[in-house]
């Protein structure tokens, strides 16, 4: 059934933007600036999972697990090198700290594509995929084993984060400085820490999207900066720093472009989620589950 | 006089004397492709103008310059495609539909801060870019639009363009060193406290973003009749990137920052393609080394080695 | 016909009443001073009357007329001007220009705004530091010229929040002394402090807010000594 197949198709997109989406509203609910080269942690991730399953002589699988590290790691040291000043009590930039990140970030980005264009080439990669079966049915529905079983890795992935921010002594600090880095700081709490994972996490997660998305989405040097549109948008339309209105923006806005493509316009599809995006921003800019800020 | 002013001024006649300099460049520079450059060059310098005096001058952060070259290019290239109209009715249309598209961003912005504001220029910039792309009934889409040059000879091309940046610079400078530049470097300073202080800062907002995209819409037209094709990649987040190193380097919220900038970043950009094709990595990293540690830029070391030349009394 | 007045304006945010129907009218060249516990809704109050927030009731007249709802900078330009308790300068310009702003925007031209900043930093002893960027200044000397931007030209009203809280004395002094000589003019101001001895040696009149609203309004003495204005800084809570 059509439908049906569409809303599938739609949720399972739906996971991939969520794991890029997830460590993005993290950094934005910790650190209050977006970060620019987000895709680019995706983009590394791909060519890792890649280059891992196909250069190695490695089981195809390991890929993942080294996207997660070396995405961690790139994560890490973005926060570590870039975003230190940034609640250092840093000078130079005064009060444009959100221009200092963005630009940053934005150069971190440029610096990331072009330095993987150089050294590894232009030409986009094939990635090998987990399952090597093309059509496999559950029940009425119908999709590539590669896709059931990144679905299924990226759900577990998505749900154990979710819960390890909820009940883990470090998801708590960090839910604890995005609500209140002052108190938090105050009560004792490492921020300087607490920003250097969730920076790490997000690079992990975003990388290991790009890891799963590898074999359907060929790495190239810029395939991070589509990626990253779309987690920027469901990062705003969730709510900056609302984690389960991310995953719920992601599922949403999965399925929409799914039957919108289908339905509405398929040369169009990429649209629609940045005229959603602009509506969100005009009308409620809190977003889904957001907080409205106090401006005065 | 006050300081603000002063400041533009010096930066104002520094930035002339290196567009003189360009002016006398063909005199040296014969070589027909190396005058190309020098003319991408200043389509990116009139660009980074016009981005500067958004974000480096108004602190409005906008990601869109490049999408607005764009629409002045796809202006004048539509209307002399369908409908054959000369370069002097195209190229003005080109800007004016930038400048009205800049005043509804402008508005539709007003409430929206920081990465907020970003985010929407940049979902705004690539609606744009995609709405082209994907019109290829009407734009002809990603395989390109054919323009008619205005000369058949490169130097008056080259002219032409140093004299839009010219006269874009001299109006920027008009603009800044009169009470609207202070209004403007209030609102970016503290928007709130501009707005109790008596500045009307609804209209300077939108008024930034809408003269921001004139200017770069009037790059973006006359750069379609010097390339003779153009195509949605002119409006591409990577072209934004671009303009926004050059600002940058050169020295953001600064008169000759863009320009230095532009220049600079562009002619290394080709001396390094032909040594290897290194330079975007290179120019990345001096992006993201300059604004961790040198935010004053290029302009800044130039600023900072003239005081230090001064005798002591002569320092601001 | 008082030059500000405020008619029954309440604000509320999610749930909280931060001003509860307040009503209170200053007449020309008064200097009264607003006092109440930390919460008791005076900074809300205050950027209600200067435009930066809309009440969700009442009315805010100045000069007569009905000015509620309107941006800050019209009502700056109709000659109420405010200061703020965490300064607000335009850190990336000088000082010179932070006051020579104010000027051009209310409407002087380039010579006027000119020695009109120049006397008001003669007058503030800032004159030595007019050239530095106003985020290189020190603390005092960006409070001085916070207080500086509302008098570049008189205003009807001039809304001060908290001038001499964590300030040098001798910056305090300068401050006060301004006050007292400007309102010896017929200036007219709205203080909001804390510092009740300078409330008690300026201001003769005080109004006493606690909870959003208005508990006591009158002479200050006689309001410093009101039993429900000592209990609502001793014992009573804000809200």
């Amino acid at each position: 059934m059509l439908v049906l197949d569409l809303a599938v198709q739609g949720l399972i997109t739906g996971i991939f933007y969520a794991l890029m989406a997830i460590g993005l509203t993290l950094v934005f609910g910790i650190l209050k600036v977006v970060n620019f080269a987000h895709g680019e942690f995706y983009m590394v991730g791909a060519y890792t999972y890649t280059l891992v399953a196909t250069l190695l002589g490695v089981p195809v699988w390991l890929g993942l697990p080294m996207a997660i590290l070396v995405g961690a790691l790139l994560g890490y040291a973005t926060e570590r090198a870039l975003m230190r000043p940034l609640y250092a009590g840093y000078v130079s930039w005064g009060g444009m700290k959100d221009e200092y990140a963005i630009i940053v970030t934005f150069g971190l980005s440029l610096l990331l594509i072009n330095l993987v264009d150089k050294v590894i080439g232009p030409y986009p990669y094939r990635g090998p995929e987990l399952v090597e079966a093309s059509r496999v049915a559950i029940g009425p529905l119908m999709a590539s084993g590669h896709r059931w079983a990144t679905a299924a890795i990226g759900v577990v992935v998505i749900a154990g984060v979710v819960a390890w921010l909820r009940y883990s002594f470090w998801g708590k600090q960090i839910q604890a400085v995005a609500q209140n880095k002052l108190g938090a700081s105050l009560a004792g709490i490492d921020t300087g820490r607490v920003s250097a994972i969730v920076f790490a996490i997000s690079g992990g997660l975003a990388a290991l999207a790009g890891g799963l998305l590898a074999p359907l989405i060929n790495a190239s040097p810029d395939v991070g900066i589509f990626a990253a549109l779309k987690s920027y948008v469901i990062v705003v339309i969730g709510g900056m720093g609302s984690v389960g209105g991310a995953v719920i923006a992601s599922l949403l806005l999965g399925v929409f472009e799914s039957f919108a493509a289908v339905y509405i316009s398929y040369d169009y599809r990429d649209t629609f989620a940045f005229v959603f995006l602009v509506l969100v921003l005009l009308l409620r800019p809190q977003g889904l589950m957001g907080e409205r800020s106090r401006e005065v | 006089m006050g300081n603000s002013e002063t400041r533009i001024r010096v930066e104002f006649w520094t930035s002339l004397g290196l567009l003189a300099l360009v002016a006398l460049a063909p005199l040296v520079v014969t070589n027909l492709y190396w005058q190309g450059v020098l003319v991408v060059c200043m389509y990116f310098a009139i660009q980074s103008v016009g981005w500067n005096l958004l974000t480096g001058y108004t602190g409005q952060m906008s990601l869109a310059p490049a999408a607005f070259a764009m629409v002045g290019a796809y202006g004048t290239g539509l209307l002399s495609y369908h409908l054959q109209a000369p370069p002097w009715i195209g190229v003005p249309s080109g800007v004016l539909a930038a400048f009205l598209i800049g005043c509804v961003l402008g508005r539709a912005a007003l409430a929206l801060r920081g990465p907020y504001l970003a985010l929407t220029t940049l979902a705004f910039a690539e609606i744009l870019r995609l709405v082209i792309s994907n019109s290829y009934g009407f734009t002809r889409g990603d395989l390109g639009l054919n323009v008619p040059g205005i000369f058949d000879d490169r130097l008056a091309d080259y002219y032409l363009m140093l004299g839009a940046l010219v006269a874009v610079q001299i109006g920027v400078f008009l603009l800044l060193r009169s009470k609207y530049g202070l209004f403007l470097q209030a609102i970016r300073d503290d928007e709130t406290a501009a707005d109790s202080r008596g500045i009307p800062v609804v209209f300077w907002k939108t008024a930034a973003f809408a003269l921001s995209a004139a200017i770069c819409g009037l790059a973006g037209g006359l750069y379609a009749h010097f390339a003779r094709l153009i195509s949605p990649e002119l409006g591409l987040i990577m072209q934004t990137g671009f303009v926004i190193s050059m600002v940058v380097i050169g020295g953001i919220g600064t008169m000759s920052g863009p320009i230095i900038g532009a220049f600079l970043v562009y002619l290394l950009s080709e001396a390094l393609r032909e040594a290897g094709g290194y330079h975007l990595v290179v120019f990345a990293l001096l992006v993201i080394l300059v604004a961790r540690f040198f935010r004053a830029g290029l302009w800044g070391l130039v600023r900072a080695l003239a005081r230090g030349a001064l005798p002591p009394a002569e320092r601001a | 016909m008082a030059v500000l007045a405020l008619e029954a304006v309440t604000k509320r945010f999610a749930g909280l009443t931060a001003v509860d129907s307040v009503t209170f009218a200053v007449e020309e060249g008064e200097l009264v001073g607003l006092i109440g516990p930390n919460g008791s809704g005076k900074t809300t109050l205050l950027n209600i009357m200067s435009g930066l927030l809309r009440p969700d009731g009442g009315r805010v007249l100045l000069d007569g007329a009905d000015v509620t709802g309107l941006p800050a900078n019209r009502l700056a330009r109709r000659g109420l001007l405010r200061m703020f308790q965490l300064t607000r300068l335009f850190r990336q310009i000088s000082a010179f220009d932070n006051l020579l702003v104010v000027g051009r925007a209310l409407g002087m031209d380039a010579a006027e705004a000119a020695e009109r900043a120049e006397r008001l930093f003669a007058d503030l002893q800032l004159a030595h530091v007019r050239n530095l960027d106003a985020g290189q200044l020190s603390g005092g000397q960006q409070k001085l010229l916070e207080f500086g931007t509302c008098f570049m030209r008189p205003p009807r009203v001039a809304l001060l929040d908290e001038p001499f809280a964590a300030v040098h004395p001798t910056m305090r002094q300068i401050m006060a002394d301004f006050v007292r000589r400007r309102h010896a003019d017929g200036q007219t101001f709205v203080l909001v402090s804390h510092d009740m001895p300078i409330v008690k040696e300026l201001c003769p009149r005080a109004v006493c807010m606690n909870a959003g609203t208005v508990i006591a309004d009158g002479p200050t003495d006689r309001v410093l000594a009101d039993p429900a204005v000592i209990e609502a800084y001793l014992g009573g809570h804000a809200a």
